[in-house]
């Protein structure tokens, strides 16, 4: 059956994996405790540029670099309480090597579980607004009864192939103001030359 | 009856009463005032407000917990004829909490009731007694209302949290990057608790 | 109770109360019996020669969409189809409530399937943490079909009730 939906319907959520950096916002803010998150932390790959400056950066810093990784692979394995300690390590490493931070070990969150209970999610859409990095959006199906009610708690699996039916952002209403992060830009009136700022696109 | 009129009428009763503007309570710029009594004034400060003041409509009768002075019982009424609001406050004795911060579980706040000043107070009066513990003397049938028959304690009370809060574990309790794994501190940092639920509770 | 479009839903107090501990009231269904005029509620021709009655407990804003998904079937029964009954539950159990329920879904007879509508009755939903409610309306009847929604759009309501055909015997 095909239902006329009005924009901004909210049906369902859909996660975009590659904005989220596990900031953990949308799992504190959600009310009903619905968002369940899982991640560790693991070393970003260095950039091969970074890597050869900083293995020209001094032949003192050498025994520092070499230290590295294995001190980097150990705190992913130990965990959280290895981090603290590896990075107070690599940091000292770094100061006595005098290696230049950027462009190698840093670290990152990796997301291992992201579900969200559609049981029990209100459908308030804190999450969605509360994200900084805009990885959760909104999507109007709002067909997926299940007959298990473990089947209604939707992996980062089925949250990425919801992405794939979120629409595009509506137009604005006529006469509606400018939105904020245009109005950053261009101040107040919106782009010159546009009549209606509050439409979007160009 | 503008909040002058009132304030004389209410002084003039000699009920020991507090009066002051209510904030926020009816429409912008209508008349409405708070007036505190001691315990043993309610009836006759209801009666005053029926019978002088002309507050012919009962709004509601609720509680609130107000931790180290006790439990307060309100009532609102409103005069349609002469468009004012009253708020009316008392704070029966033994809602007060125990010396030391203990919690008051075996407080028990009484007030006589105010079925015989208005009628409809009956069922709110119900919820604020299952609610919040108060007892209302000469209640014409008094029992829960809301609550379960098997149903213990006084959920309203700032002394009863939530106990699904405190038992379920908080989703966002994990630090960004912490791995799953049971109860790991994290670098020291004081574990975050989850709004609603109380530090160091449940006890032990 | 939320009543059904078309025939009436009678209180009939204290004489089927005792039987429930709780219960303040029992509740006279109006379910399908022999001789009932057409047009009652809520038959729904599902189309294979299947006829779904459709027992609402609406209980709190959910309702509201069942009432709207309801409106817009055609009520109808047509002779020699198999009739399944289905108990929708739409809005928060309380536990004050929770004896009224499972006294309505004992009343409705066989075969019947529950749907369950709406985040509340699904699993507490949004009072998940409340003191008074009960977590979910498969904690009193086995629950055949979830719908999730808060409150779910009357087109999830059609297509729960898909689901459920699927599990009706043939």
């Amino acid at each position: 059956m095909s239902t006329e939906l009005p924009a901004r319907s909210r049906g369902v959520i859909g996660l975009l994996e590659e904005n989220c950096t596990v900031c953990m916002l949308c799992a504190r803010e959600c009310p009903d405790w619905c968002i369940y998150i899982e991640s560790h932390k693991e070393p970003t790959p260095a950039e091969p540029g970074a890597e050869r400056r900083a293995g020209a950066a001094g032949a003192a810093g050498a025994a520092g670099a070499e230290r590295r990784p294995g001190v980097a692979g150990a705190e992913a394995r130990r965990g959280v309480a290895g981090a603290a300690g590896a990075e107070a390590r690599r940091g000292a490493a770094g100061a006595a090597g005098a290696e230049p931070r950027r462009g190698g070990r840093q670290v990152r969150n990796a997301l291992d579980r992201f579900a969200i209970d559609f049981s029990l999610c209100m459908y308030c859409g804190i999450c969605i607004e509360v994200c900084p990095y805009d990885a959760l959006f909104w999507s109007p199906e709002f067909s997926y009864a299940e007959t298990d009610i473990r089947e209604l708690t939707h992996e980062r699996g089925r949250l990425r192939d919801w992405m794939w039916t979120v629409p595009p952002p509506p137009a604005h209403d006529p006469g509606a103001p400018v939105a904020r992060e245009v109005q950053a830009v261009y101040g107040p009136g919106g782009p010159p030359g546009v009549s209606d700022p509050g439409l979007s696109g160009s | 009856m503008t909040g002058e009129e009132i304030l004389g009428l209410v002084q003039s009763a000699g009920l020991d009463a507090a009066v002051e503007p209510s904030a926020g309570l009816g429409a912008a710029g209508a008349v409405a005032v708070t007036v505190t009594v001691p315990a043993g004034n309610w009836l006759a400060l209801l009666t005053l407000a029926r019978d002088r003041l002309g507050c012919d409509f009962f709004d509601w009768l609720s509680g609130v917990d107000e931790a180290e002075a006790g439990v307060a019982v309100l009532a609102h009424v409103y005069s349609l004829a002469g468009r004012h609001h009253l708020l009316l406050r008392t704070v029966p004795a033994g809602g007060q909490p125990r010396a030391g911060g203990q919690p008051r579980a075996g407080g028990q706040p009484r007030l006589p009731t105010a079925t015989g000043v208005y009628r409809g107070a009956a069922w709110h009066e119900r919820e604020t007694g299952e609610m919040f513990g108060v007892i209302f003397d000469g209640h014409p049938g008094p029992g829960p209302l809301l609550l379960p028959d098997e149903f213990e304690g006084h959920p309203l009370r700032k002394d009863f949290p939530l106990a699904a809060r405190a038992a379920q574990e908080w989703p966002g309790a994990r630090e960004p990057g912490e791995p799953a794994g049971p109860g790991q501190p994290v670098r020291g940092r004081r574990r975050a608790v989850p709004p609603g639920v109380p530090e160091g509770w449940p006890a032990g | 109770m939320y009543r059904t479009s078309g025939g009436p839903c009678r209180f009939t107090p204290s004489s089927r109360a005792g039987r429930y501990p709780g219960a303040v009231a029992a509740v006279d269904l109006p379910l399908p019996r022999a001789g009932r005029p057409a047009g009652l509620p809520v038959v729904v021709d599902a189309g294979r020669g299947c006829a779904l009655w459709i027992c609402d407990a609406g209980l709190a804003c959910c309702a509201v969409e069942v009432a709207a998904a309801l409106s817009r079937l055609d009520p109808g029964l047509a002779e020699g189809t198999a009739e399944v009954n289905v108990f929708v539950v739409a809005g928060t159990v309380t536990d004050k409530l929770a004896p009224l329920v499972l006294a309505a879904y004992q009343q409705v007879p066989e075969p019947k399937f529950v749907l369950s509508f709406g985040a509340c009755s699904n699993s507490g939903g949004p009072y998940w943490d409340s003191y008074c409610v009960t977590k979910g309306v498969d904690q009193l009847i086995p629950v055949d079909v979830y719908v999730p929604g808060c409150p779910p759009r009357p087109e999830a309501l059609l297509a729960g009730l898909d689901l459920v055909l699927q599990r009706a015997p043939a």
